[in-house]
């Protein structure tokens, strides 16, 4: 291994080792499960809010957003502008409402409202699948950050990061936990900020601009291997050397010219580009920077429903994921709750704005990623792109990796700790502190397994299917169960299954890799137009069909929920489920 | 759902403070004005998210109007949606800080020393 690789090691073991340490003195603070699992609500705003950031920021917004920006420009702000939007739909209708309740995760909320032990497992299963396809896009962007870095195997990345998550979470809960996600964000905000400010003074100083009539240029000498098939689309006619199957013709150190037009090379080859060569780009994506910088450039006629479907699920999503929920309870009082919701759309915002400059940037500095169609590591090759293999670059370089692991470590922790928590409630039956830790092993080991076995998705898609899931079962459920006194536990138990199921579907679909063409496929891969407004209706239709099984005593719990805290009504019982003998 | 151990009389789910709560003017004036102010808000966010997108699709030749640089339309009115969020996230706290918590110690003050 190079130097370098050696340094981006040490980089990452040493986010590693600073989150187990910061967790560990968190350990001190802990009196009994409650604390353990909702860190006794002691912890003030700015930490908090910094702590709900870093664990919501999570492979898809380091890696994966600035990919989609790099490949489809202003299209993909969509991503960004979703992801920060759905925290809005979360505080206006979900936050204190669901504060007040005393549940602080939905299988909680659902027992609360409707009293039916069998929509609580129901609610306990999405909880887990959710969870678990959350962790497999952190768990392959580790893997991916680790082979970008180094070049060791892509394996060891996913099951170094869920070893470290794993027993994270069984020295330190939800108390260090916060601390360390507080820790992890300022890590992961540095290790974004500085390499773009640098990225932004060279670029400043090298004249380069958005305004080719081309594609990019190649500005050296580049030789990109393809993992798995492309189909590239030429604009002018370039030459390359080619060794692999290209056009369905077998080359060996072969010099090729393609001409303008489609040209597809299978997985295993490897491109040899001259310097000044016009990048070739995956076949689909916008070519020159005028269409890169125009909203929908392609004129595809069902553009329009993905985005809005697009849209839906993160708007929608945020508030059904179990991490971010529990979060808010860490919060002293509902004012706090609120307060904290602002600092963190601020470190939101601030993060995102930073991912969408590193996109743009990556088109000038790592163009040949759009041939290979591994956008993701844009933000991983930046540095060295922008600077050189000098110490600074590689120095910014173990920076940058050593903040996508903060950021794998503080999403899976955040998930790891949300499920292992509703399987040692309703799984394990048990509220002793044991019943979590194995629960964790469960929780860590199930994603590992799976993310070495399927394909890998684009991380930006992958967690947009899940945030469709999270709206299409978690939001309806929520968002009635809230404001409408009539939903009933049968009409919400159907409301969920048929979205888990229509979500579900898709979303095994597009694991599966498969994929149709028009507005089937769009559909697959974003299923929440379809599958948000089946679910709400069916909940709204069968709780109608079973108004007589409305559960007693609905307006009081219902004005337990709105009355705001100052009124005293609300009782203040943080996670009193689990709440059992001292640990 | 297991039972809270620390119960006063104002936490008690069910009794007559929460019906008096319940039957007050203040507050169903209270709860009018939290939800007058949530749901046109999240109305507007919502038209303005359909509308950016539409027009991203319709309206091409000004979004690609240039501004300034690589500035084009498309891209400042995108950029300005993360502005948009996090404004009206600060706009609600700030209301609700202004507006409800005060009339709820109000409402809370009242009902503690009625008769």
């Amino acid at each position: 291994m190079t130097t370098a690789g050696l340094i981006v090691i040490a980089a990452m073991v040493f986010a590693a080792i600073a989150s187990a340490v910061i967790g560990a003195y968190g350990v001190r603070a802990r009196r009994s499960t409650s604390d353990f699992v909702v860190a006794a609500r002691t912890v003030r705003p700015v930490a908090n809010a910094a702590a709900i950031s870093g664990e919501y920021l999570s492979a898809a917004s380091f890696l994966g957003v600035a990919g989609l920006i790099l490949r489809d420009g202003v299209d993909a702000l969509w991503y960004p502008v979703g992801f920060a939007a759905g925290y809005l739909a979360l505080v206006f209708f979900v936050v204190a409402p669901l504060r007040r309740s005393g549940a602080y995760a939905v299988p909680d909320f659902a027992e609360a409202r409707l009293h039916s032990p069998m929509l609580r497992r129901l609610c306990t299963a999405v909880v887990v699948i959710i969870g678990w396809l959350y962790l497999l896009p952190q768990l392959q962007g580790a893997g991916l950050t680790l082979t970008t870095a180094t070049g060791l195997p892509y394996w060891l990345g996913a099951v170094a990061a869920a070893v470290v998550v794993v027993g994270t979470v069984l020295i330190g809960g939800m108390r260090s936990v916060t601390f360390v996600q507080a820790f992890q964000y300022w890590l992961k905000f540095s290790a974004l900020a500085i390499p773009t400010v640098v990225a932004l003074v060279y670029f400043f100083g090298d004249h380069r601009t958005f305004n080719h009539p081309a594609p990019p240029t190649l500005t050296h000498q580049t030789t990109v291997w393809i993992h798995t098939g492309v189909t590239l689309q030429v604009t002018r006619p370039i030459t390359l050397t080619a060794t692999g199957r290209v056009d369905g013709v077998q080359a060996s150190g072969t010099t090729l010219r393609w001409n303008p037009g489609l040209h597809s090379v299978a997985d295993g080859a490897v491109l040899e580009f001259p310097a000044g060569t016009t990048t070739p780009v995956v076949e689909g994506a916008p070519a020159d920077d005028a269409t890169w910088l125009l909203p929908n450039a392609s004129g595809d006629p069902y553009s329009l429903l993905g985005i809005y479907s697009l849209l839906l699920a993160t708007f929608l999503g945020t508030m059904g994921l179990p991490h971010v929920l529990v979060r808010f309870y860490t919060n002293p009082d509902g004012r706090a709750a609120r307060r904290t919701a602002v600092f963190v759309l601020a470190l939101i915002g601030i993060f995102y704005l930073a991912v969408t400059a590193v996109g743009a940037l990556s088109r000038l500095y790592t163009p040949q990623l759009l041939i290979s169609g591994e956008t993701d590591a844009a933000v991983l090759l930046l540095p060295q792109a922008v600077l050189g293999s000098g110490p600074l670059g590689v120095g910014l370089g173990a920076v940058v990796a050593a903040g996508a692991w903060a950021t794998f470590l503080a999403t899976s922790s955040g998930l790891v700790v949300s499920v292992a928590g509703v399987l040692a409630a309703d799984v394990f039956s048990s509220r002793r502190t044991g019943a979590f830790r194995m629960a964790t092993v469960i929780g860590g080991a199930v994603p590992l397994v799976l993310s070495l076995l399927v394909t890998r998705m684009e991380f930006g898609e992958a967690v947009a299917l899940v945030f469709a899931m999270a709206a299409s079962t978690f939001c309806p459920l929520l968002v009635l169960g809230i404001w409408w006194r009539g939903l009933t536990a049968a009409g919400a138990a159907a409301g969920v299954a048929v979205g888990g199921v229509l979500a579900g579907g898709a979303i095994g679909l597009s694991l599966a890799g498969i994929t149709q063409p028009g507005w089937i496929g769009v559909l697959m891969l974003r299923p929440a137009l379809v599958s948000v407004p089946a679910a709400a209706l069916t909940m709204l239709v069968v709780s109608l069909f079973t108004a007589s099984s409305r559960p007693a005593g609905v307006d009081q719990l219902l004005l337990r929920l709105h009355a705001p805290e100052r009124l005293g009504l609300s009782r203040d019982r943080p996670a009193e489920r689990l709440r059992g003998p001292a640990a | 759902m297991s039972t809270p151990q620390h119960r006063t009389p104002q936490q008690r789910p069910s009794g007559p403070l929460y019906e008096r709560v319940q039957a007050s003017q203040e507050f169903r004036a209270l709860r009018r004005r939290l939800r007058r102010f949530v749901f046109p808000m999240s109305a507007l966010f919502l038209a303005w998210y359909v509308a950016y997108v539409l027009v991203a699709c319709y309206a091409q030749p000004f979004m690609a109007t240039k501004l300034a640089g690589n500035f084009t339309v498309g891209l400042v009115l995108g950029l300005l949606q993360f502005a948009s969020t996090f404004v009206m996230t600060t706009l609600y706290v700030r209301f609700a800080g202004r507006s409800i918590d005060p009339a709820a110690s109000a409402i809370r003050d009242q009902l503690r020393y009625a008769p």
